[in-house]
């Protein structure tokens, strides 16, 4: 584990943002995620590891209620978000998908144009009254998502002829353009180069600022070098929920350890 | 995997240019397959090319006519008796008036020009020109009164056996045995045809008159067919494709998935596969004898082809909303749309090729559908135009199949020959729609 730099940021205490409880989720008769207790803090990066199949990403869908698209999906205890509980019969998963954003896998832009991409939050939830407000918006969202000057000259053209990098940063982009206030991400540079990768890590460095965020990675220097806080998920039970720097140095517990010094997995 | 045996494989140093015996038989099966691939297309081109040659060599003529060319003066006296060019009374001269007219400017013309009549009675001589001139001649005047009292070169249709004698139908031998005709005559035509006033010419009409009776294959047209299967595909198109969007929509994105929805999904695909006839009973049942709407009418028959191609359109739409990958639903209701909007905004933009393909290709069926239109009584005679839309979707029509299986069924020859013409037509039709679906196809689909 020497050749990992772990960040020493300390963790101030800070207001909890979502704040998950006694999460089970079962798909049909899988029972997918175990009595998950996590507390997702504001402007925190917190970030999610552990063997594939344990159930982060269904976890991460959990956040924003993605998991309602899928039928056989159950999910029981409590998720709120400042304190509102978002599986409450009165919320409208619309509403809260505008303030809980995500970022895919697998990038997913739309067939439309790059322009076009970013504008779709903030159009649908009206939050450009003129066109400028809109361009402005655009602009801002392809900045903070290091793809401005790549796609300023061609912001007409389709974003699917982007390459797969940039298609990834087009969604974050999309994704922080209806200014969330969480943003989850799977697995965000998993089709990133090296390059790509640095530049979207130290933008999730910079949004720590304005949102809360959570970052599913297979890799552990990415965990640590992003994150403030680090949860790992073992065969669907959250296993270790601590400081990163404290997950990776002095794990409590031996599967911590063993995942992370690459026993399991 | 530390120490555990790795397989040694043994070297296999053939030569690559030289093939082993296996290699051989994978060629040899290959090359076959390809052979059969190559001989089914082969069949299906023949009889393809074999079917076009008959139709059109047995149709192409029906879009030529015989046509009698020759000055008619029509003078007031015989058309106008009160004189004062006024329309109600000139309707109250009928055909008749005018077939006195059309002999009497035929016979002078036979005259000036010399053209011997031989052993022909008048009478035998007039029945070169169709019954169906004279009332040609009238629509003509009352249509416009003004050419009273002129003298226009008039191009009256020939008698059926004529037009057939000039198509090489009717020949010498049969005209000997035929009731109609005589060898005389034929031999009359001749000479008329070499004093250029019995000719071939392009026959518009057969795309614009209606239908004529058993008598008068000459003047027989397809006017009322086209405009009813016109009517039918706007109708069809009009009620298939909402329904069958709206449809496949539910079913894909809002429809809970239980006993019920595959219910629905099974009868889906068991209605596609009814034969058509059913729908016809269906439609005579229902619509005609139940809710009592006019038979023979285009509506009915939309509503019957409707029933029976919403099945086929609902499966393309719903394979083709399926065929939309999940991931631009997920980034849809990733930035917080809604269902409605994910759908609206990013399903059906994509799938609309697909749609599009599979409600042309129902609506090709449709227009070669022909047991149900029977049934509803489609194949009824029909010699009047139906009126224009909304009040003419009631009115009785027929469609372009239903008149190629009518004709078809007549007697005469000379029918036949317009029946392969009707399908020359009907094969038109279907390439216009298929070539729309394809540009369409183009124009919708986006390659990014
Ligand atoms: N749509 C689904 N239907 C049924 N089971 C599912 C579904 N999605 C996930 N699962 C199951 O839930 C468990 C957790 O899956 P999940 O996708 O959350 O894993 P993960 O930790 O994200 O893995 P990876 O790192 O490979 O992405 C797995 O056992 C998986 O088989
Ligand atoms: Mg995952």
């Amino acid at each position: 584990m020497d050749d990992m730099r772990i960040v020493e940021r300390t963790v101030n205490t800070k207001a909890s943002k979502i704040s998950a409880k006694g999460v089970q989720v079962h798909y049909g008769a899988t029972h997918a995620l175990k009595d998950v207790d996590v507390e997702i803090l504001e402007n925190t990066v917190t970030a999610f590891i552990g063997p594939s199949g344990c159930g982060k990403s269904t976890f991460l869908r959990c956040l924003n209620r993605m998991n309602d698209t899928i039928p056989s999906c159950r999910v029981d205890g409590s998720i709120t978000l400042d304190g509102e509980n978002i599986y409450d019969p009165r919320v409208d998963p619309v509403r809260l998908r505008a303030r809980v954003g995500m970022v895919f896998q697998k990038p997913n832009p739309f067939p439309k144009s790059i322009y076009d991409n970013v504008a779709y939050g903030p159009k649908i939830h009206g939050l450009a009254r003129t066109k400028a407000e809109l361009d402005e918006i655009v602009e801002t969202s392809l900045r903070k998502a290091a793809l401005w000057n790549e796609a300023k000259d061609r912001l007409a053209s389709p974003g699917t002829g982007l390459s797969g990098g940039q298609q990834q940063r087009l969604c974050i982009a999309r994704a922080i353009a209806t200014s969330p206030e969480v943003l989850l991400m799977d697995e965000p540079c998993s089709a990133l180069d090296p390059i790509a990768t640095a530049q979207v890590e130290e933008l999730i460095d910079e949004l720590r600022a304005s949102f809360s965020v959570v970052i599913v990675t297979h890799s552990m220097q990415q965990a640590a070098r992003v994150s403030q806080k680090t949860a790992f998920f073992h065969l669907g039970n959250l296993v270790e929920y601590g400081e990163t720097g404290q997950v990776f140095t002095t794990p409590q517990d031996p599967r911590t350890e063993a995942y992370i010094t690459g026993r399991i997995g | 995997m530390t120490d555990a045996a790795v397989p040694t494989a043994r070297p296999h140093r053939a030569s690559l240019l030289a093939d082993d015996a296996r290699m051989k038989r994978r060629k040899a099966a290959e090359t076959r397959f390809r052979l059969y691939g190559l001989s089914a297309i082969a069949v299906s081109l023949a009889t393809l090319a074999i079917m076009l040659w008959t139709i059109f060599s047995d149709g192409v003529s029906a879009f030529y006519q015989a046509k009698l060319t020759f000055p008619v003066t029509l003078s007031s006296d015989l058309l106008d008796p009160m004189g004062n060019g006024n329309r109600d009374e000139m309707v109250k001269v009928t055909t008749v008036g005018y077939n006195k007219l059309l002999t009497r400017a035929f016979e002078a013309e036979l005259a000036a020009k010399g053209i011997d009549t031989g052993e022909l009675s008048n009478k035998d001589v007039n029945a070169l020109i169709s019954k169906d001139a004279a009332g040609d001649l009238r629509a003509m005047v009352l249509a416009n009164p003004a050419v009273l009292d002129t003298t226009i070169t008039a191009k009256m249709l020939a008698a059926g056996r004529i037009d057939g004698y000039l198509k090489g139908r009717v020949t010498m031998q049969t005209a000997e045995r035929d009731g109609q005709i005589s060898p005389e005559q034929l031999q009359f035509a001749d000479r008329l045809i070499d004093a250029g006033i019995l000719s071939s010419q392009w026959n518009w009409d057969f795309f614009t008159n209606p239908d004529a009776s058993d008598q008068r294959p000459e003047a027989a047209g397809l006017g009322v067919a086209i405009l009813g299967s016109l009517y039918l595909m706007i109708l069809v198109a009009v009620m298939c494709v909402p329904v069958g969007v709206a449809a496949s929509i539910y079913l894909e994105e809002f429809a809970p998935k239980n006993r019920w929805t595959d219910l629905i999904e099974v009868n889906i695909s068991n209605l596609a596969a009814v034969p058509s006839i059913v729908y016809g009973i269906l439609g005579l049942a229902i619509f005609i004898n139940f809710m009592g709407f006019p038979q023979s009418s285009t509506l009915v028959g939309a509503l019957v082809i409707s029933l029976m191609v919403l099945p086929t359109i609902i499966i393309a739409t719903r394979a083709s909303i399926r065929a939309v990958p999940p991931s631009i639903r997920d980034a849809a209701l990733g930035v917080g749309a809604s269902k409605m909007q994910m759908v609206v905004h990013h399903v059906l933009p994509l799938a609309a090729p697909g749609i599009l393909t599979g409600t042309i290709l129902g609506l090709a069926t449709a227009l070669g559908e022909t047991a149900p239109l029977l049934l509803i009584g489609m194949v009824a005679f029909v010699d009047n135009y139906p009126s224009a839309p909304v009040e003419g979707f009631l009115d009785p029509a027929t469609a372009l199949p239903v008149q190629v299986y009518g004709w078809a069924q007549r007697a005469d020859p000379a029918f036949i020959e317009r029946s392969s013409g009707a399908i020359i037509v009907l094969l038109a039709f279907l390439v216009v729609m298929n070539v729309a679906a394809i540009i369409l196809r183009r124009k919708f689909e986006r390659r990014w």
